[in-house]
């Protein structure tokens, strides 16, 4: 037990420094640091056997310990809000990968549409509030439903087509999607919606500076916390789902529709049920994020975000909660942390995609095979 | 009732736009019919081809080539060289390494590979953010037939579209390598025991498909008079748009679907309010409603699932 705490304790500490670090002699010890680690776990085999075991025989232990990481991770960036934004849409990104995981993991019905979900969740917020004059937290609340409402439009089209047909109606989707907020006058058009009110909770604003006693914490580690909260239930929603039955079921309908049909499976009930939670989260997710910001505009939520999304659940691990989580606690923060390379990270990061897709084709964490008891 | 000159006119600019998309789409279809995947970098390389073939005429120019005569078949042969063996290598780097993993996998890998060529652009070619002015080398001027202006530009990208057209249905029905694609894209295990090189046969496509996608790339940038890096984006999804409206997998399906997309879209902003703006929603809409309908495309196989 304490092995695992230790190895989590040694993971956050190289994380932290690797963010940290600013000049570069500090940033190249951490980049050793990291890599030693790395080479460590990869080539000395006992080392890497008893983490394994360590880890399989105390999982509770490793959950709290990483827990407990997670709530402390703002007091160890307290001096750069920047990096505390960049872990909060971190934490977005693993509610946004999870929702996008039952339906394109679990289930087999691939969105490419998950930017338009964001922006639905997001342009609802906008306009609720703005708009209506609702208050942040009911319109955060209620924007969820508006992506599965206006994901409905995409039911009978989910059943009918499969395959690259799926993908290019989900893709046809976010064009309309795109098109149409950069071009009607009520979503603002290219400017989008601004000044959204922040996060109020009891009469507590989001854009206070929390205090711990005596250390002050940059505003962001509000919603840090509340992105915490958010994808640790969505995490723990979507692992109860994928382990139940309907998870089960889905999993047999992505892998041979007859069979599962022959088994009893309702193909369009499960699709769509999936569809349905998968579009709730991704757009509670792209709700948050515009609280969190304070403005949406269509290039928040085009195309390019959806291939982000994407590669979260892919590079993680497809089907794989875990995955889910690492993929996006990596693919998020990375490229920032690469900004000094200016107009190559976009670059670096499409040949890092490519890279791991030939040579980790099934995830950095890949879906376990089901046990059943 | 919009006058009959107007819907005649859109649909003659249509024409002109969907041989563009025709000559994108039926590479996204050849690919599919022999590998069985989706090469979604396909759009970017009708960007690169409409770099290479930028470059190369203004290399004619510094060297005094500057009739279109004499500089336009230089250029289109180099485009579509070039932009073919790019093709063949994306094909060899990122698709066939996975076509036997599920479309997922290659799904994001062309769409990661399709950044990496954009951001190349972007940085690679001098002030690659900004749009590129392409040289009018095209004949100018035109006539009017009852009513609906015809220019003689245009009726120059019509010729070159369909003689390239014309061109890949030769080299399918009519030679050996066609005949080798048609196999593959049949049954590659029945294919290869026949004797069909399984690799060259993919690479013959993949570089056919890429060079069909310069020559959509260079009349495009004389279309529009000027190329951006990032209109493979658009460009590619209309094309896979088109490939699936026609059916994957059926070249003459391909370029109906692009026909279609294109007069879709002019009619689509010559009748609503608004339409040049809101002429993709239309369009993208229609692609999804016709795809509800007919969910393999006019032309594309029945698939029949079997046990």
């Amino acid at each position: 037990m304490l092995l695992v705490w230790l190895a989590e304790a040694v993971v956050f500490a190289l994380i932290v420094a690797g963010i940290l670090a600013e000049r570069p002699l500090a940033l190249a010890a951490a980049g050793v640091a990291i890599v030693v680690a790395g080479a460590l776990l990869r080539f000395v085999a006992p080392l890497r056997s008893a983490l394994v075991c360590a880890f399989a025989l105390h999982p509770t232990a490793a959950l709290l310990g990483g827990a407990a990481l997670a709530l402390v991770l703002p007091l160890a960036l307290r001096s750069s809000p920047y990096w505390t934004f960049v872990a909060t849409l971190a934490l977005l990104y693993v509610t946004i990968g999870q929702g996008l995981n039952l339906q394109i993991g679990t289930a087999g019905v691939i969105n490419l549409a998950g930017a338009a979900f964001a922006g639905l969740g997001g342009y609802s917020v906008g306009l609720l509030t703005v708009g209506a004059g609702w208050p942040s937290w009911l319109a955060v609340a209620a924007a969820p439903w508006v992506a599965v409402a206006v994901g409905a439009l995409l039911f009978v089209p989910i059943l009918k087509t499969r395959g690259h047909y799926l993908a290019l109606v989900t893709i046809a989707f976010v064009f309309i999607f795109n098109i149409l907020m950069n071009n009607l006058e009520f979503t603002g058009g290219p400017q989008g919606i601004k000044n959204i009110p922040t996060l109020r909770l009891g009469g507590y604003a989001f854009t206070a500076r929390p205090t711990l006693g005596v250390v002050e914490l940059p505003a962001h580690a509000n919603f840090y916390y509340a992105a915490l909260a958010t994808a640790f239930l969505a995490t723990g929603i979507l692992r109860r789902l994928h382990d139940s039955w309907l998870g089960l079921a889905l999993n047999t309908l992505r892998d041979d529709e007859i069979a599962a049909r022959c088994c009893g499976v309702s193909i369009a009930r499960e699709k769509l049920i999936a569809f349905s939670i998968g579009n709730f989260f991704i757009g509670l997710g792209g709700a948050l994020y515009a609280v969190m910001v304070g403005f949406v505009s269509p290039p928040d939520f085009d195309f390019g975000y959806s291939l982000i999304m994407l590669s979260v659940i892919i590079i993680g691990g497809v089907d794989s909660i875990g995955g889910v989580v690492l993929g996006a606690c990596l693919l998020v923060p990375l490229p920032e942390r690469f900004r000094f390379l200016h107009e190559y990270r976009l670059l670096l990061y499409g040949l890092v995609i490519v890279v791991m897709l030939l040579f980790r084709p099934r995830g950095l964490w890949p879906a376990g095979i089901r046990r059943y008891r | 009732m919009p006058p009959l000159e107007l819907l005649l006119q859109q649909t003659l600019n249509g024409v002109m736009l969907g041989v563009m998309y025709a000559l994108i789409a039926v590479g996204f279809t050849l690919f599919f019919g022999v590998l069985d995947v989706i090469h979604f970098s396909h759009g970017d390389i009708f960007m690169l081809g409409a770099f290479v073939g930028l470059s190369t005429l203004l290399g004619l120019a510094v060297v005094g080539l500057r009739t279109p005569l004499l500089a336009l078949p230089p250029a289109f042969a180099v485009a579509v060289l070039v932009t073919g063996l790019v093709g063949v290598g994306a094909e060899r780097v990122c698709v066939k390494p996975l076509a036997r993993s599920s479309p997922l996998m290659t799904l994001l890998a062309t769409l990661s590979l399709g950044l990496v060529l954009r951001e190349s652009v972007l940085i690679f070619y001098p002030r690659g953010a900004d749009p590129k002015p392409f040289p009018q080398l095209l004949p100018a001027g035109g006539f009017e037939v009852g009513g609906v202006a015809v220019r003689y530009e245009n009726l120059t990208i019509l010729a070159i579209g369909f003689a390239a057209m014309i061109g890949v249905d030769l080299v399918i029905r009519r030679t050996r390598m066609g005949a080798a694609i048609r196999a593959v894209a049949q049954d590659p295990e029945a294919a290869q025991m026949m004797g069909v090189n399984l690799d060259r046969t993919v690479d013959a496509t993949f570089f056919l498909g890429s060079g069909l996608a310069a020559v959509a790339g260079m009349l495009s940038g004389f279309y529009y008079g000027e190329i951006h890096f990032i209109m493979g984006i658009t460009g590619g999804v209309i094309g896979f748009s088109a490939a699936a409206i026609g059916g994957l997998g059926n070249v003459y399906g391909a370029i109906v679907g692009g026909l279609l997309f294109g007069v879709l879209q002019t009619t689509a902003a010559a009748l609503i309010p608004r339409g040049s703006e809101f002429r993709d929603v239309v369009a993208f809409a229609v692609v999804m409603l016709f795809l509800i309908f007919k969910p393999s495309g006019i032309l594309g196989e029945k698939s029949v699932e079997r046990v």
